[in-house]
């Protein structure tokens, strides 16, 4: 008969896969960009050391600050409207009544869709001529921008078709929102508050740590989620409008084989969500919520 | 407390609702639509609801025109595969972390948010670099080994969350009788996570099978593209061929459609 320890030991090899797992596909991959950074190295060749030649290069590279300027807005832009967007329809589904079901699963569902079929997908609605959404605003007699081919709409437009991958945030917040006893409302109608009361005093405190976790998320996996739309609808155009930092990463490693210019740019995106997740520890740990 | 609400408001609840999903829908509705109309047409002025004719010779154009069937093999090839690993690791690594002692578990999960909070494109390069030196570049390893580490360290936080859940006296009683840990995992812990196997299982279909960074980065050969990839060289050969081209994209957008439809209970209605 084993003892307590013996079989917690035992539990914890069954971990040991994972957490291997987790070392050679993060913690390497975290540690080598350190290195490869310093330098230049084109896959086939061996690498040389170049010191903080790669780092001087980003420093005056115009088209790197471009990237970071685009994928700040689009992070400016798309993280609060999609917050918005997946805590209305948690509210608005929260309740079952019949036929929220399926009105959940169409929620969902786009967030299902394959990427690159997704980009397919609205790269003809937004085509200029004969595109779905031209068609519509031209019916309803609005303007109908050229969208992609337009340097001042791309963007925004990249951010239109993200607002309906709202999946994840919907299921989060539809799962804290049914975590929330409904005793505590029954006391705030006793006490006569009305509904905005309700929801500023009782759901919008409660639903906090996962807004904020969302928030965070959200920031940091836009440098994932901006890649395969720009890759396949613009490339990045047009005049680098839509040129974001993954991309840019993209064709300096594995176009121009220039995997230290390349890490030093991956460097810059792991260094902005490492200080993002030490925050985000910071403000749990702030508020109490070390437990989940 | 309200109680009976009216009709009115019963009957406004529909209509925002569905005004609402609206947008959520159309793209997919026109996605349909479109795929069906004849290629080599003009354009359509105004939207072409149901085209005339039905032109559903698409469909079996793109399997001749491009190796279709090869990839939809190759992406169910990895998929599956993926799958399988994914639940294995994950549930071990679920099940190791609700056996551990508070303090343990309390790292584990910070360690696995943080995991959770890392996207692919910070680490490619470098990761890039690494499959190429154990010469996993243009192999099915490449695009696999996420599931080494179970895919996503949510599936990892999901199946810990369910053996948690479990009486603890069941698992205390087959210690006792001197069950190894493996054995506990096998015979009682997973008979009773099925709806949370169904949930990851189909989830990690979709992430593999969804997937284009991956096979964009690491596969050269034709013979091993999964649809991801398939359909953006499609894409490249034939850019402005709509009908065919959305009827590629719709046939790898059906199947992860009806495995959801089958799931997403599991994961997103009100009875677990």
């Amino acid at each position: 008969m084993g003892s307590r320890w013996d079989y917690q030991r035992k539990s914890a090899l069954l971990l040991l896969p994972y957490l291997i797992g987790a070392f050679f596909l993060v913690g390497l991959p975290l540690i080598l960009s350190l290195a490869v950074s310093f330098f230049t190295y084109d896959g086939l060749s061996a690498p040389t050391w170049v010191g903080l030649a790669n780092f001087r290069e980003i420093a005056f590279d115009p088209l790197f600050r471009v990237a970071l300027v685009n994928s700040l807005t689009f992070i400016y832009l798309a993280v609060p409207l999609r917050l918005l967007a997946a805590l209305g329809l948690a509210l608005l589904l929260s309740r079952p009544r019949p036929g929220t079901g399926l009105y959940r699963a169409l929620v969902f569902l786009p967030t299902v869709v394959p990427e690159i079929a997704y980009a397919l997908l609205w790269l003809w609605i937004l085509n200029p001529l004969y595109g779905p959404l031209n068609q519509i605003l031209r019916l309803l007699g609005l303007a109908a921008p050229a969208w992609l081919v337009n340097p001042e709409t791309a963007l925004p437009a990249l951010v239109m078709m993200s607002l309906f991958t709202i999946g994840e945030g919907f299921v989060i917040l539809l799962a804290a929102l049914k975590s929330i006893p409904t005793e505590v409302y029954d006391a705030a109608w006793v006490d006569g508050s009305g509904r905005w009361q309700a929801f500023t005093h009782i759901t919008l405190p409660l639903l906090k740590p996962w807004l904020v976790l969302l928030i965070f998320r959200d920031v940091i996996f836009t440098f994932q989620t901006t890649f395969t739309p720009a890759y396949i609808m613009t490339g990045g155009g047009p005049y680098f409008a839509t040129l974001f930092l993954p991309m840019l990463v993209f064709e300096e490693a594995f176009d121009r084989l220039r995997f230290g210019v390349g890490s030093v740019m991956m460097l810059c995106m792991i260094l902005f969500t490492l200080g993002l997740l030490v925050l985000l520890f910071a403000i749990f740990q702030e508020w109490g919520y070390e437990e989940v | 407390m309200r109680k009976s609400r009216g009709w009115l408001s019963q009957a406004s609840f529909y209509l925002v609702a569905t005004l609402v999903i609206l947008p959520f829908v159309m793209p997919l509705v026109w996605m349909v639509a479109s795929s069906l109309r004849t290629p080599g047409l003009p354009p359509p002025r105004g939207i072409d609801w149901i085209p005339q004719p039905l032109a559903w010779g698409n469909y079996p154009a793109i399997f001749t025109m491009i190796p279709m069937a090869r990839y939809i093999l190759n992406s169910l090839l990895v998929s599956g595969m993926a799958v399988f690993l994914t639940l294995l690791v994950a549930s071990w690594a679920g099940f190791g972390m609700a056996q551990l002692s508070r303090r343990s578990w309390r790292r584990l999960l910070a360690l696995s948010v943080g995991l959770l909070m890392v996207p692919v494109t910070t680490l490619w390069l470098t990761r890039f670099l690494l499959f190429n030196a154990l010469g996993w570049i243009d192999t099915y390893l490449a695009l696999l080994a996420p599931a080494l580490m179970g895919s996503s360290p949510f599936f990892v936080l999901l199946f810990y969350w369910a053996f948690r859940r479990l009486q603890a006296e069941c698992f205390e009683a087959a210690r006792l009788e001197g069950a190894s840990p493996l054995d506990i995992w096998w015979q009682i812990g997973l008979p009773q996570v099925r709806p949370t196997i169904a949930a990851v299982g189909s989830l990690t279909f979709i992430l593999y099978w969804n997937d284009f960074i991956n096979p964009l980065i690491y596969l050269k050969s034709q013979s091993l593209y999964t649809l991801a990839v398939g359909l953006q060289q499609f894409q490249q050969l034939d850019r402005t061929n709509w009908p065919l081209l959305l009827a590629a994209a719709l046939v790898m957008t059906l199947p992860v459609v009806a495995l959801f439809f089958l799931t997403q209970r599991y994961y997103l209605q009100d009875y677990p």
